[in-house]
């Protein structure tokens, strides 16, 4: 089978111009994209820059944009990419949210080394163990068997929305390694974490738009694991008061309401006693307000029927802790 | 089920919060454009039933609370509706997890029993706009348009959790309804459906309490680059959305120091619109933007206020 590739190269060093070299290469039907590569690289062309290790999907090494999407390179069939290929040529580039150093191997450590570093992804016990060992008893673990699949490709981040209006957020890959860690029973940082993780361009600028997860080729669920992050912290009261209000004031509406109190959940979002905060949501309001758009005014709002079985599952889960 | 000539699709109405608190169009809207496409919404079934837990609340207590809602829909016999994205998406996430017999067993023991409800995992959930193209359908829609929208350029905006996870939300056997739902809708009614880069994102609702900044760069991009394309309006099937597209427009252009003046519908005010709806019916007067241009476009003369 013939195929050609669109490859958007760059030299540093001899040439500081971005341009797109085309190949054309006879793969077979089962071969990946990283076998065709490796072929070029030795018939054609020995200064195809490209990374690439494991060749079973299992390092996370030769992760590139292939027809515009995140892909692992050793994972991705030629044949599926050809016909995907819409200017005649499979187009390759490396991942769009770092910077290019040669070809298609881009910055990881300015990308997401660095992040990965930012939250401290190791277990940390307390020493001296008390047996002798940190013991975990079977299935103590089995909540994390997921993100220990994690093989830090960076592909949820190539997918998320908010590193394209904000690079310094931390971002889901290592959102999802910060979960490892703080999730793990051994470990004897989990609130020093949480907070540290609820720091400006933390956890709580994730959206949970599951983009993350969509993108995600090791089916970790990245935005579920960015999820328990956030329920965890709620529980540990970690995180901006602002926050922790919003998410306080919803489910305390919530229980006692049934439904949610939207003016409520306004007012102590900011907090009753932030006059600053709460003056900020005035001009909105009064906007909405003229315009017939305001939520029912706080403290008259309607309990829903039922509103005591919502109350009794909200006990009945917080009884069992 | 036909009454003249009509499919009369019967569902467990559940409008969500918002619908009935910060966009109290959408509710209106909905109520009047399912009375003319036939679909009957009951509004007795699910009265009792909670908020879905939005994403906010954590699974273990949104879960039963959820379980709860699909049991009184499924002893009612009936499919629910939904009107928002949010809610579609949090219920179909449960409805998944409520698959696993173990769980769901436990979900009834130990919180519904008390009440007398058993979930037993038959509960669909269709958002309207499924309902629309895959119970009502298109040709059918577009046999009842009156004010046709003249091959208007409409950015359609379907909010994140209308599309993923896409395994559960855009299943392969609703893959070909669901794809391009809203820009089906849109075509139905005469438009001509724009893709912008911010089609399937998230609109940046979630984090407007704990990074501001970043959500109104999110809204500011994806309002500017429909302009840039050409479009003249937008349309959500997510009141969360609508909140935020249009509630915080104005926020939007002040950070991004421009000017967007991009009117923006929900999904049923569109419909009611080319079904022959004044805008007064749909309240288009509710929103933050205006949507005079499009009402001009239309040639919709203006509203006296009665
Ligand atoms: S969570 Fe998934 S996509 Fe993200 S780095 Fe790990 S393996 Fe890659």
């Amino acid at each position: 089978m013939e195929v050609k590739f669109a490859v958007k190269r760059y030299d540093p060093i001899t040439n500081a111009d971005k341009s797109t070299q085309t190949y054309t290469a006879e793969v077979d039907e089962g071969d990946m994209v990283l076998d065709a590569l490796l072929q070029i690289r030795d018939e054609q062309d020995p200064t195809l820059a490209f990374r690439g290790s494991c060749r079973t999907g299992f390092c996370g090494d030769c992760t590139m944009t292939v027809n515009g999407k995140g892909a692992i390179a050793c994972r991705t069939k030629v044949k599926k990419a050809w016909d995907g290929a819409e200017d005649g040529a499979i187009e390759l580039e490396p991942l769009k949210m770092s910077r290019q150093m040669k070809d298609l191997v881009y910055n990881a450590r300015e990308f997401h080394w660095n992040k990965f570093r930012a939250v401290e992804p190791w277990v940390d016990p307390v020493q001296p163990p008390e047996k002798g060992e940190h013991l975990v008893p079977g299935g103590h673990d089995k909540h994390l068997t997921e993100s220990m699949r994690c093989t830090q490709c960076g592909l949820c981040d190539q997918g998320c929305t908010v590193l394209v209006v904000d690079k310094t957020f931390v971002g889901p890959a290592a959102l999802t390694k910060a979960y490892r860690v703080v999730a793990d029973e051994r470990d004897s940082r989990k609130r020093q974490r949480l907070d540290k993780l609820s720091l400006p361009r933390g956890m709580w600028d994730c959206t949970h738009c599951f983009e993350a997860s969509e993108h995600c080729p090791k089916y970790i669920e990245p935005t579920d694991r960015i999820f328990d992050l956030h329920d965890m912290a709620i529980k540990a009261e970690a995180g901006p008061p602002k926050v922790v209000h919003h998410y306080k004031s919803f489910a305390a509406s919530v229980k006692a309401h049934g439904w949610l109190d939207e003016g409520r959940l306004a007012i102590e979002t900011e907090g009753f006693t932030n006059v600053k905060g709460l003056m900020k949501l005035l001009p909105l309001a009064v906007k909405a307000g003229l315009k017939g758009k305001h939520p029912m005014p706080y403290m008259l709002h309607k309990k829903r029927p039922g509103h005591e079985q919502i109350k009794r599952i909200f006990e009945k889960w917080e009884s069992k802790g | 089920m036909t009454t003249n000539g009509q499919v009369k699709t019967k569902y467990a109405f559940y409008p969500g919060c918002v619908s009935k608190g910060g966009c109290p169009e959408l509710y209106e809207a909905v109520v009047q454009v399912a009375e003319k496409l036939g679909f009957e919404l009951d509004d007795k079934a699910l009265e009792s039933a909670g908020c879905t837990g939005a994403g906010v609340l954590s699974k273990e207590v949104s879960d039963p609370i959820n379980a709860r809602t699909f049991a009184m829909a499924e002893a009612a016999g009936l499919e629910i509706m939904t009107i928002c994205s949010t809610c579609q998406g949090i219920m179909t996430q449960a409805h998944h997890r409520l698959k696993d017999e173990e769980y769901r067993a436990m979900i009834n023991r130990d919180f519904l029993a008390e009440e007398g409800l058993e979930y037993k995992g038959t509960t669909v959930i269709r958002h309207m706009l499924w309902a629309i193209v895959e119970d009502f359908g298109l040709d059918k829609l577009k046999s009842m348009v009156k004010r046709p929208l003249n091959g208007l350029p409409i950015a359609h905006f379907y909010g994140c959790y209308m599309k993923r996870p896409p395994e559960l939300m855009v299943p392969k056997e609703f893959a070909k309804t669901r794809k391009t739902a809203l820009e089906d809708v849109i075509e139905a009614l005469g438009g001509k459906a724009v893709k912008t880069s911010g089609r399937g994102k998230c609109c940046g609702f979630p984090i407007l309490t704990s990074n501001e900044d970043n959500s109104m760069a999110m809204l500011g991009d994806h309002t500017l680059d429909a302009k840039a394309k050409g479009v003249k309006a937008m349309v959500t099937p997510c009141p969360l959305c609508h909140l935020q597209l249009d509630g915080k427009q104005a926020d939007a252009e002040a950070h991004k120091q421009e000017e967007i003046d991009m009117p923006v519908f929900h999904l049923p005010q569109l419909v009611g619109l080319a079904l022959g709806f004044t805008p007064k019916e749909m309240n288009l007067q509710r929103h933050l933007v205006s949507t005079k241009s499009i009402e001009e476009e239309l040639g919709i003369g203006v509203e006296v206020k009665a």
